[in-house]
């Protein structure tokens, strides 16, 4: 067992007044002072902020008027969240100096809700290039053995949580860059529904496709955290106005009578899953049946079928963001961004028309094939993490994503790992929910694991 | 995979048509790229349903 916190157990520390924040502030810096270099998850650590923040936390705690269970909690942000005053670069050379003047909305709300801000962590380089090595800053490494890759692109919110740096971070999520990491780093993430959580103030990729989450080491850590930034922002044009859900509300209540599908031909025949992958998740779909959960098999399009159009989509919006940059400063980018955006230069707006016509078909089969399942069962990646030198600059594009599907159809999804492969290093499956349900997709996660024992196992950094 | 194999000169072209200046090792880079990019664009080229009419940029029934 790790003496590493979560963060609903040191929120109950707190509450109950046997942790310091102060305390666990000065022990979160000193892991990161010790471990960052071997991981790179962290740009930029800001000690004096995270101290003042813990302090604030921990005269709350001892004046009985702590804010919930996020108060004193260690957290941080990946680098595309602005920090007002605090560097925020994309992990890019174009905004090396670049100084927000206000915060973004979640992280407002976390600042808010009593979070102590442990620094800015890694990213792909927008959001999107990566892993990439001719940047100012290397890209994060993963906790399970460091000449891996750890996906990305929140690559050091992923290292950083699996590695016990921090408790919980910010993600971001536009084609699987928070349910990527968080497979390949064996810990929770969870991309929310399109439109639950404000994206004002967070460096876009792709707008109709972004998300923003939170990742942590457990399920129920990411049902407390996304609370603390979930609901309605009119400064984000797909901000939805609806009352947010207790995302915590249904986790005691176990699997049973849960109505899960499985798209098994996403992982058996669309992008064939290693053994190790497969076999974690027949063994969950043995935990849910046993449990009492109702289990059937679902037939999508085939996952190349949503892969495309979102990927069009991806990279087309993300081009007209990049172009006045990418028309006069492309060599400021790293190789793996601009060759990639690059792409949109062959898409002419016939295409970008068929995709949007694609993408709503596929929006309608989703919902239709959920109208009577609460939770959707498919890989989050194809196996374990591959060596970071390795990872090919088309890798994106050769075959298709298992998570695409549900950024363009804006369902939410979370990635939960389900053991280790032959090499070590962590496998996973994602739970995906209806619209707005995350509380079930929650409910179904955390059911999981607190049944096995992947929990209880923490990378040692070597 | 694309059916079609673009070439070097095709693929310059474009990129200077989009207004990115790419020296000619750095469009020979790209070429893996687009043939496999150029087969995510024939996808979605696939023929379609009627219901995949974009018909939520307007309400009718508004007034």
């Amino acid at each position: 067992m790790s003496d590493i916190l979560t963060v609903a157990e040191a929120g109950r520390r707190i509450a109950a007044k046997k942790l310091s924040p102060v305390e666990l502030a000065r022990a979160q810096l000193a892991r990161i002072a010790e471990l960052n270099p071997k991981l790179n998850a962290f740009l930029l650590m800001t000690e004096e902020r995270a101290l003042a923040d813990a302090r604030a936390a921990e005269a709350r705690q001892m004046a009985g008027t702590l804010r919930g269970p996020l108060d004193g909690i260690p957290i941080a942000h990946k680098d595309i969240y602005n920090t007002a005053g605090i560097r925020t670069t994309a992990h890019s050379k174009l905004l090396a100096d670049n100084v927000p003047i206000r915060d973004a909305e979640t992280v407002r709300r976390w600042a808010d809700a009593g979070t102590v801000m442990l620094g800015k962590l890694a990213t792909h380089e927008f959001a999107f290039g990566g892993p990439s090595f001719d940047l100012p800053w290397p890209p994060a490494r993963n906790p399970w053995n460091t000449d891996h890759f750890t996906a990305g692109s929140s690559s050091g919110t992923g290292a950083a949580v699996a590695a016990g740096l921090i408790l919980g971070g910010t993600g971001s999520d536009t084609g699987g860059s928070i349910r990527g990491p968080a497979a390949l780093c064996g810990i929770s993430g969870i991309k929310p529904t399109y439109g639950l959580s404000s994206r004002a103030g967070i460096l876009p990729l792709a707008n109709s496709l972004d998300h923003a989450g939170p990742m942590a080491w457990t399920a129920e850590d990411c049902a407390l955290l996304l609370q603390g930034f979930a609901g309605y922002d009119p400064a984000d044009p797909a901000s939805v106005n609806r009352p947010v859900a207790n995302f915590s509300a249904d986790l005691g209540k176990g699997a049973k009578g849960l109505r899960i599908g499985v798209v098994r031909h996403f992982f058996e025949d669309d992008h064939r899953v290693s053994d190790a992958t497969l076999a974690g998740i027949n063994a969950a779909m043995d935990f849910y049946r046993q449990e009492g959960a109702e289990m059937c098999e679902v037939k999508l399009s085939p996952m190349g079928t949503y892969h495309a159009p979102g990927y069009l989509i991806m990279i087309t919006e993300a081009f007209a963001l990049h172009a006045p940059w990418l028309r006069t400063r492309y060599n400021d980018y790293a190789e793996m961004f601009r060759d990639r955006v690059a792409m949109a230069a062959l898409v002419t707006g016939s295409d970008i028309t068929q995709a949007q016509r694609q993408r709503r078909v596929l929006c309608q089969e989703m919902a239709a094939a959920m109208a009577d399942l609460d939770i959707l069962v498919t890989a989050s990646a194809p196996g374990e993490a591959p060596l970071i030198a390795d990872v090919p600059k088309w890798t994106s594009m050769e075959k298709p994503s298992f998570t695409m599907p549900f950024n363009l159809t804006g369902f939410p999804a979370i990635s939960v790992c389900t053991g280790f492969g032959a090499g070590g290093l962590p496998v996973a499956m994602q739970l995906v929910g209806k619209p707005f349900a995350e509380t079930t997709v929650f409910r179904a996660a955390h059911a999981y694991e607190r049944a096995t024992q992947w929990r209880r196992r923490r990378p040692m950094v070597g | 995979m694309s059916t079609h194999t673009m070439t070097e000169a095709e693929l310059a072209a474009l990129l200077t048509y989009n207004g990115l200046s790419l020296t000619p090792e750095q469009v020979r880079a790209l070429l893996p790229g687009a043939e496999i990019f150029q087969g995510l664009i024939e996808k979605v080229n696939a023929p379609l349903p009627r219901e995949a009419e974009l018909a939520i940029t307007f309400d009718v029934e508004q007034r």
